[in-house]
């Protein structure tokens, strides 16, 4: 596929606005009320082996709002072959409800056939790139369509790695012509856990890429911090939204909650809280972003999936 | 601070850069592996080789969050598709048969609707009293479950015809077809039984050993579970193999010295389309 083309395609992608997840616990909901909601973000696994509610329900609510497929099973990153059974149902999911774009993440799976339902970090080095880049080309040719990749949360980095992820990031666009997906809440997590300024992170990427966000609730466990998803998002998170809203002049936004999950109004009302901080903030009230935050020691667990396991009516 | 600290200039090349390929066997080894100390080796890589410490951990603390969300993560999805066997075993036995699962057989699908598909099966091959003459009876029904709660989860998704009409009670016999998600089942134990009353909080007992049949229909993307006797099991079965009603009712009536043509058939009719067993041919 022409790079220049993706590139194009990416940056004519329309912001559809301010976007929720779309979780089972909503469906009667969404269905009886029709709520304003600009958008609503579907977890591709979800549905695209669903014969049953899920999918029918996918078919009404695709057709009353827009709808992007987010995927967490592509394995962009693995050394695995790409799994084209996978590729040929997320494929098929996309031409029955037409996504205005489809997304995954900047990690690993598993590898030897397996696979651990986590997010991987990948080591960021010329090997893993030139490997992953042409993944993303391979992915993106059979889809026919320019992909968007998302920054992971992390919670380790690997002694080999030799590319800052702002870097990779935008090396990934710059090879492929896929598309961003930036997660606020995953900078400001992973740059905890690994001593880097969130800030500088978000400078550096390449922000006509970027044509969504995420923000979510995480996890301050005192000496690291895990993206939990089961909570309202924190101030520190608010303003890095600011400062990414302001240099991509407005993106797509999602308000991310998979565990705990609120009542429908709750969880959309967290979401337009969106709206205050999108105009400019100062420099000197963006920087200084660790605040205190309560410390929940204990277990969390990053990446929560239980939400991905369909939730039966009797 | 605008970079990562030690990745770029800190590496030292004391060992052997690993592969990309052999870097994902490592940690994929580092987090499926029981028992790792911060010594433990892959491929001749400790994780102090492999993983950066940061200012506030150590490398192995960092490795650690991906340990114990990995098994975290998979044991609440197994308690999710296995929930009336997890209230059955209660929670530390469910919990020790899950880890030893997830340990035995890790998933090796995208999705996670897969990930208790050996679940029954890895419980028949570990019951507590293999090997042993005198057998328990116990886990002959924790197995029954764990494989009537693994169905019952696909059948709530499997792929079917929406565009079917309900029959009601003016649908002729000749009509009545039945509804295509519908399963029978044969249990040693009341397992349905067990189920609903679980599902509906009434904390029930483990139970003694008694043959049962029950039916799961899926109506309006909802599921219905039912229980059936032996004599409905039967005729509904014969419908499923393509039987015409008219033959069903013959080969049960015999079967079970029944008067298939008088009140029977019509309370069993009444019973079926108000269940959703029937949709209109």
């Amino acid at each position: 596929m022409d790079i220049a083309a993706n590139i194009n395609s990416i940056r004519q992608l329309r912001n559809p606005g301010l976007g929720l997840g779309l979780r089972s616990k909503h469906f009667n909901h969404i269905l009886e009320q029709r709520p304003a909601v600009d958008w609503f973000e579907v977890i591709s696994e979800n549905f695209m082996d669903s014969g049953g509610r899920p999918r029918h329900v996918l078919r009404q609510i695709a057709e009353h709002y827009p709808v992007v497929m987010h995927g967490v099973s592509l394995s962009i990153g693995s050394t695995d072959p790409l799994n084209k059974g996978y590729l040929k149902k997320l494929k098929a999911l996309a031409a029955e409800v037409q996504p205005l774009w489809v997304s995954d993440h900047l990690c690993w799976t598993g590898v030897n056939g397996l696979n651990t339902h986590d997010l991987l970090p990948v080591v960021l080095n010329e090997e893993s790139l030139q490997h992953i880049c042409a993944r993303i080309n391979e992915a993106q040719d059979y889809m026919e369509r320019p992909m968007v990749f998302e920054n992971p949360s992390t919670y380790l980095t690997f002694k080999q790695s030799t590319i800052a992820e702002w870097d990779f990031l935008r090396y990934m666009t710059e090879e492929t012509g896929c598309g961003l997906l930036l997660d606020v809440n995953n900078v400001y997590v992973s740059s905890f856990n690994n001593d880097f300024d969130p800030v500088h992170y978000i400078q550096q990427l390449p922000h006509q890429q970027v044509v969504q966000m995420h923000i979510a609730g995480h996890q301050h466990c005192g000496d690291y911090i895990i993206d939990t998803h089961d909570r309202k998002v924190v101030q520190d998170v608010w303003k890095l939204f600011n400062l990414a809203w302001q240099l991509t002049g407005g993106v797509a936004t999602l308000l991310e909650w998979d565990n705990h999950i609120p009542e429908f109004d709750d969880y959309h009302a967290e979401l337009l809280k969106a709206r205050q901080y999108m105009d400019a903030l100062a420099m000197d009230q963006l920087t200084g972003t660790e605040t205190k935050q309560p410390y929940e020691p204990g277990i969390a667990v990053s990446n929560p999936v239980d939400f991905l396991v369909h939730s039966m009516e009797l | 601070m605008n970079g990562y600290t030690g990745l770029i200039d800190d590496y030292t090349m004391e060992k052997e850069a690993l592969s990309y390929t052999d870097l994902q066997q490592w940690m994929q080894g580092m987090i499926l592996r029981q028992g790792v100390e911060p010594g433990s080796k892959i491929a001749g890589h400790t994780i102090m080789d492999v993983v950066n410490a940061s200012g506030r951990l150590s490398a192995m603390r960092h490795l650690d969050i991906y340990r114990g969300s990995y098994i975290a993560r998979l044991r609440e999805c197994m308690r999710n598709q296995f929930h009336t066997l997890a209230h059955a075993l209660e929670a530390p036995l469910f919990e020790a048969f899950a880890d030893d699962y997830l340990a035995t057989y890790p998933s090796q699908s995208y999705t996670l609707n897969n990930l208790g598909e050996r679940f029954p099966a890895f419980l028949e091959e570990t019951r507590p009293d293999a090997g042993l003459a005198l057998k328990e009876t116990w886990p002959d029904f924790m197995i029954e479950l764990a494989k009537f709660e693994y169905a019952i989860s696909m059948i709530f998704d499997e792929a079917a015809d929406g565009d079917t009409i309900m029959a009601d009670e003016a649908t002729p016999d000749e009509q009545l077809k039945l509804a295509p998600v519908l399963h029978l089942f044969h249990h040693s134990y009341p397992v349905c039984k067990y189920y609903l009353d679980h599902a509906q909080k009434k904390e029930p007992e483990l139970p003694f050993p008694e043959e049962s049949h029950c039916a799961v229909v899926r109506q309006h993307y909802k599921l219905g579970l039912f229980v059936v006797n032996r004599a409905q099991y039967h005729f509904l079965g014969l419908l499923q193999s393509r039987s015409s009603l008219a033959a069903a009712m013959e080969s049960t009536g015999a079967q079970f010295q029944i008067n298939m043509a008088g009140t029977i058939w019509e309370e069993w009719r009444k019973h079926f389309i108000g269940s959703g067993f029937f949709v209109r041919g």
